[in-house]
């Protein structure tokens, strides 16, 4: 028996790879497979299920991946956005893994004795402790404050693991950015490929997000057959089949390879300015206009009503919770809130005359636990194309720009289980945690709020 | 932070909440990127030290192990969660004494109470004469005298003795306070922001 058998067979039981493709559409990986792009792919899904899957509103990848991994709704763990706010101050912050109130999916498998290998999953940093290796992923400040145990850091210098790509290159010009993605991609697979043949684990997870920042840069260029930057994306995609097929032909009998996506990915037709349009509608007031950057949500007026942080939040001020708020809790914040949420659904675009908004929901109709008093009071949803942004003053209601061309959906994420036949029904993100607990054969804790598909 | 070792010792009667609170302190430390382990009497007593049974010398033996672990973890910067009983004053002063970081932490509840509670139906048996040496029926209890934190689990919410715990925990430095929880420093929180700002979320 070789090295690495030996180091593998010393593991009993159910094991799971889960790659993360953030943003990878359902049914743009479906075609794909069609037109024959992607034959690792093709082959995988006639050996298990390939599904489409819900994602969460917002589907910003720190709400959608916060749900994957606690397997409860935003309301118990408390991760709302990229950004948030603290309502009694004003003062807003990043959301991080210490905001988040649920226990993860590698928590809940180290408590039951299982080994785990987590690389790269937004709200991961600061690392929480684990029962195995955990490397934060977006929004870690540095490698070397992400990673637990810290002594694993020599490994991943040595492999030539990067966190992420440099945003700001990305949007200098479409070339940097495709040279950008790929060179992160390529640290990304090394590192997977030896922690899935040097690591032991029993739950091995590596998230790529290169996937999303190129949508974020180059969908349109895509949808529009760009003649250098289209191939360019199909390359790209080339690679991710790729590396399913490998990673798949690694596995023994006992590993059951999953994917998944967090949200699908559309062209942006039109950013959308929603303090733009409160201001419009006199629900909002700036102390000064432009607003002093420095002071972000003090420089809201008090005599305001209510404020939109991205994407679609809107926040009513209300009395007692809100800094200076001064709508009365009950009949007057109830009336505010349907006035607004039947404004908003009536709200059209300046240029063609489109509807933006396909629903407006009541934050309660979205979340239940002990962490709703978190939430926005109004989550905006948009049509696909509508791209709402929380800035706080822009002199337009909407912008088409050229360097953000991507924007995420809702309908459109995915689930692959290798060897399963699940189900064709509706679920959504909140159902993945309970499946790989389930293909673990390990207990869910009581009371998640998804359910396994299994 | 640097985390500095700490032994957390919970004693009290049975079912007086040592085991209760140490789950939750657990998740509490862990959700702050803490290190923890929790040695709990139940789960000792089936592995280091199933030998013992529940004379005098036999607890005693049984702590002394117990704070030998706690001694090793707590040197190497861990959050060790002991719940004894620990029925004896100099048993616990040897554990202090060893251990140096130490927090003890006294759960108290009247007997009412944990005979109206009787969670694993002890007290039911103790009192019928059924159980020897049961710790507050037919074997003592000697209360600390100056332990660090009391809860009265009979007038407290579990949360409410967390928040008395975690504020002792806050105050002697073993726990980072919210002050000093932030997850990144300025310069890093400004590059996040830009991070954010370049991919439009801000
Ligand atoms: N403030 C409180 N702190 C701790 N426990 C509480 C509190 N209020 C109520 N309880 C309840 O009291 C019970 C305490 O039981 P627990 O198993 O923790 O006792 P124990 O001290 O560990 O007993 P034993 O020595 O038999 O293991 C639990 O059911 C818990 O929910
Ligand atoms: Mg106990």
């Amino acid at each position: 028996m070789g090295f690495l058998d030996k180091l593998r067979s010393k593991r009993q039981g159910q094991r799971v790879v889960f790659i993360g493709l953030d943003g990878t559409p359902y049914t743009f990986l479906k075609r794909l497979i069609d037109e024959g792009r992607a034959p690792n792919a093709a082959r995988l899904a006639e050996q298990g299920s390939l599904l489409r899957m819900e994602s969460t509103w917002p589907w910003v990848s720190s709400v959608a991946w916060s749900t994957m991994m606690t397997g409860v709704n935003p309301g118990r763990h408390n991760i709302y956005g990229f950004i948030d706010r603290d309502p009694a101050t004003y003062k807003q912050f990043i959301p991080t893994s210490r905001n988040m109130q649920a226990k993860t999916l590698w928590e809940v498998l180290s408590d039951a004795g299982k080994r785990v290998v987590v690389v790269n999953v937004p709200v991961t940093y600061p690392p929480r402790q684990v029962n195995g290796i955990l490397v934060g992923g977006f929004l870690s400040p540095s490698l070397e404050k992400a990673v637990h145990p810290p002594a694993y850091l020599a490994t991943l210098q040595s492999l030539g693991y990067i966190v992420d790509a440099d945003p700001w290159k990305a949007r200098e010009s479409k070339d940097l950015a495709i040279q950008e993605v790929n060179a992160v991609l390529d640290a990304r697979i090394r590192t997977l490929y030896h922690l899935l043949e040097r690591e032991e684990w029993d739950y091995l997870h590596v998230h790529i997000m290169e996937t999303d920042r190129l949508h974020h840069f180059l969908w349109q260029q895509m949808e529009e057959d760009h003649p250098t930057y289209g191939p360019a994306f199909y390359d790209f995609y080339q690679r991710i089949d790729d590396m399913l097929g490998q990673v798949a032909g690694k596995l023994d009998g006992n590993t059951t390879l999953v994917w998944m996506s967090d949200h699908g990915f559309c062209t942006v037709k039109r950013e959308v300015y929603v303090n733009r349009w409160l201001m419009d509608k006199g629900w909002l007031r700036l102390r000064n206009v432009p607003p002093d950057r420095k002071k972000g949500l003090d420089e809201i007026d008090p005599s305001s009503v209510a404020y939109s942080l991205d994407p679609g939040r809107v926040v009513i001020r209300l009395r007692g919770r809100e800094k200076d708020g001064c709508v009365a809790p009950g009949a007057e914040y109830e009336a505010l809130r349907d006035e607004i949420a039947t404004a908003a659904l009536q709200l059209q675009d300046p240029d063609s005359g489109e509807l933006i908004f396909q629903r407006a929901f009541k934050r309660e109709e979205l979340y239940h636990g002990p962490y709703l008093e978190q939430a926005a009071d109004l989550i905006l949803a948009p049509y696909d194309g509508y791209d709402p942004k929380g800035t706080l003053y822009k002199e337009n209601l909407t912008f088409k720009g050229d360097e953000l061309v991507g924007m995420h959906t809702h309908h459109d994420a995915m689930l692959y289980v290798r060897g399963r036949t699940l189900p064709q029904t509706r679920f959504s993100v909140l159902d993945v945690m309970p499946t790989i607990l389930d293909l673990l054969e390990v207990p869910a804790p009581a009371g998640l709020d998804g359910h396994s598909l299994l | 932070m640097e985390q500095k070792g700490v032994t957390v010792w919970f004693t009290g009667m049975s079912g007086a909440g040592k085991t209760a609170l140490a789950i939750r302190l657990e998740e509490e430390l862990r959700k702050r990127g803490l290190r923890v382990e929790r040695l709990d009497g139940d789960i000792v007593r089936k592995g280091l030290t199933r030998d013992l049974g529940f004379s005098k010398e036999d607890r005693d033996m049984n702590i002394e192990r117990v704070t030998f672990v706690a001694k090793l973890l707590t040197r190497n910067g861990v959050a060790v969660l002991a719940s004894f009983i620990s029925p004896y004053r100099a048993a616990r002063a040897r554990a202090r004494q060893e251990i140096g970081n130490f927090v003890e932490v006294f759960c108290y509840a009247s007997l009412d109470t944990l005979v109206e509670r009787d969670v694993k139906g002890l007290y039911k048996k103790a009192l019928a004469g059924e159980i020897e040496n049961f710790t507050g029926v037919s074997d003592p209890y000697e209360e600390p005298e100056s332990p660090e934190v009391t809860i009265d689990s009979g007038t407290e919410t579990i949360e409410e003795s967390l928040g008395k715990i975690l504020a002792k925990l806050e105050e002697l430095g073993y726990v980072p306070t919210s002050e000093d929880d932030s997850a990144y420093t300025e310069d890093e929180e400004a590059e996040i922001e830009a991070r954010l700002a370049a991919l439009g979320y801000l």
